[in-house]
């Protein structure tokens, strides 16, 4: 029975990444998962995704961090929510990818254009309570940098279509009246999630 | 009929033609939007995938904050929009612990939410509130002949699954299509996802699901296409021609929001229903029923 000898290399778990991610707001689900792959014929964007959503799971598990931070698997998720609608054991699996490209954002897992977007959006946010969509656009170019400005004017076809048809104010909205307090109900939020929400 | 509205950023902007054709069948049905005032943005999943979604449910709840006042059931257009709000009050509604932190952060802004109201999307409005017999009996032109794909999208029905549609296999948008008079063809990705927010960051992504959806459309026969989601008309219409440029492809369907054909069925006028912001142009699909450049 040579299939009982223990292994001469035996694979350690790394624990910490895992608990890391239970302590995330919607990361405790990650156990719950029973590895069926629903969520990967339900997905929009496998086929573009370094690993499918049930293998990052897995990789949660076993405490895979740097894998599971680098890789573009959330990055690529659309949040369409077929996967959470669909998913036998109720995992809200959009809510957990939004909990792991939150915790990417803040320990600098940023190199995806996409992340520069979630950023840019975020700014507008909290600029004027309301979102330009040519704010956020402006923003996503400076934080990427030359090399995906000179990739935009491949798009600009695009963006003069929209101008010619009327679809891209150059101003901006006003800054909302409740703009201070919306500031101070944001960091209260921000406080209360760091401690209480799970 | 009386609303609180939550028209949402994109309804400002790119998606202008949204609000206008809303806003113009509305009144022919007899439907008053009252604007949520100082309304702000309701975060979307991008907020989430930032702050978390705690935070952005919060950032929603403002809104819910101010509309409680008046009572009314909140009606929202936007796909994601929908979803961030409708959630969010779902969430106050039957989770004692959320709604507890949520009003500790409301609170800090002077602002409180007890959960009292409806988040109600407008398709549901119309075929429930409404009714389809009336927007059947409202119709001046039927839109006789005229084959359309109903594009529901992901976010709309799958925001709360069950809540007011099939989350896989929609059904609102095409008995909608039926009682204008035109007829829904069959379209299998009515409920695919376009690629969404994707369309800045990384456009490849939407340029191939565009593709699919498209394809599976104009396979059904469709010489035009509907959606209640900006960003599905959005990347839908605006990608439509670097989908033909990069995958060589000549797809040329005309993509609407379903507001602005309602308005055609209802005799309204192309510039009352921003028929002039579709980028692929839709007046030959429409030119039998009297709508003119």
């Amino acid at each position: 029975m040579t299939g009982c000898n223990k292994s001469p290399n035996p694979l350690k778990y790394n624990g910490s990444f895992s608990k890391e991610v239970y302590h995330l707001e919607s990361g405790s689900y990650v156990k719950v998962c029973m590895q069926c792959g629903v969520c990967v014929v339900s997905c929009a964007t496998r086929q573009d995704m370094d690993y499918t959503p049930r293998k990052l799971f897995q990789m949660i598990r076993a405490g895979k961090k740097e894998e599971v931070m680098k890789s573009n698997t959330m990055w690529m998720c659309t949040s369409c929510c077929t996967c959470k609608a669909r998913c036998p054991r109720g995992i809200p699996i959009v809510d957990v990818m939004h909990d792991l490209k939150s915790m990417a954002i803040k320990q600098g897992y940023v190199s995806y254009p996409q992340a520069a977007f979630y950023q840019a959006f975020w700014q507008e946010v909290l600029g004027r309570g309301r979102v330009f969509e040519g704010g956020v656009t402006a923003r996503f170019f400076l934080k990427r940098g030359l090399g995906d400005i000179m990739k935009a004017f491949g798009m600009k076809d695009i963006g003069l279509s929209m101008l010619k048809h009327g679809r891209m104010p150059l101003v901006p909205p006003k800054t909302i009246k409740g703009m201070k307090d919306l500031r101070k109900i944001v960091e209260k939020a921000q406080e209360l999630q760091q401690k209480e929400v799970r | 009929m009386h609303y609180s509205f939550y028209p949402g950023c994109s309804l400002e902007a790119t998606a202008t033609a949204y609000l206008k054709s809303l806003e113009a069948v509305a009144e022919a049905l007899g439907i008053e939007l009252e604007e949520i005032p100082d309304w702000n943005c309701c975060g979307a999943t991008v907020a989430s995938g930032v702050v978390g979604d705690f935070t952005q449910q919060v950032l929603s709840a403002r809104n819910l904050a101010v509309a409680e006042a008046k009572g009314n059931d909140v009606l929202v257009a936007c796909s994601s929009c929908y979803l961030s709000l409708a959630v969010t009050n779902k969430r106050f509604q039957e989770d004692d612990h959320f709604r507890k932190l949520a009003n500790e952060a409301l609170a800090a802004g002077g602002m409180k939410y007890n959960g009292t109201l409806k988040v109600r999307q407008v398709l549901e409005v119309l075929a429930n509130d409404v009714g389809l017999e009336k927007i059947k009996a409202r119709v001046t032109k039927p839109l006789t002949g005229l084959k359309v794909a109903g594009y529901v999208g992901c976010q709309t029905v799958r925001a709360l699954p069950w809540e007011f549609d099939d989350p896989e296999h929609p059904v609102f948008l095409d008995q909608l299509i039926e009682a204008l008079g035109a007829t829904p063809v069959y379209f299998p990705l009515k409920a695919k996802c376009c690629g969404s927010s994707q369309a800045l960051a990384q456009p490849d992504i939407v340029v191939k699901s565009c593709r699919d959806i498209l394809s599976s459309a104009t396979s059904g026969g469709a010489q035009l296409a509907v959606t209640p989601c900006p960003m599905c008309q959005m990347n839908m219409d605006v990608y439509q021609s670097k989908v033909n440029k990069d995958l060589g492809t000549n797809f040329a369907l005309p993509i609407l929001f379903f507001t602005q054909l309602m308005g055609v069925a209802f005799g309204l006028s192309p510039a009352a229903l921003g028929l002039k912001h579709c980028i692929v142009s839709p007046y030959q699909a429409l030119s039998s029923f009297g709508v003119g450049q």
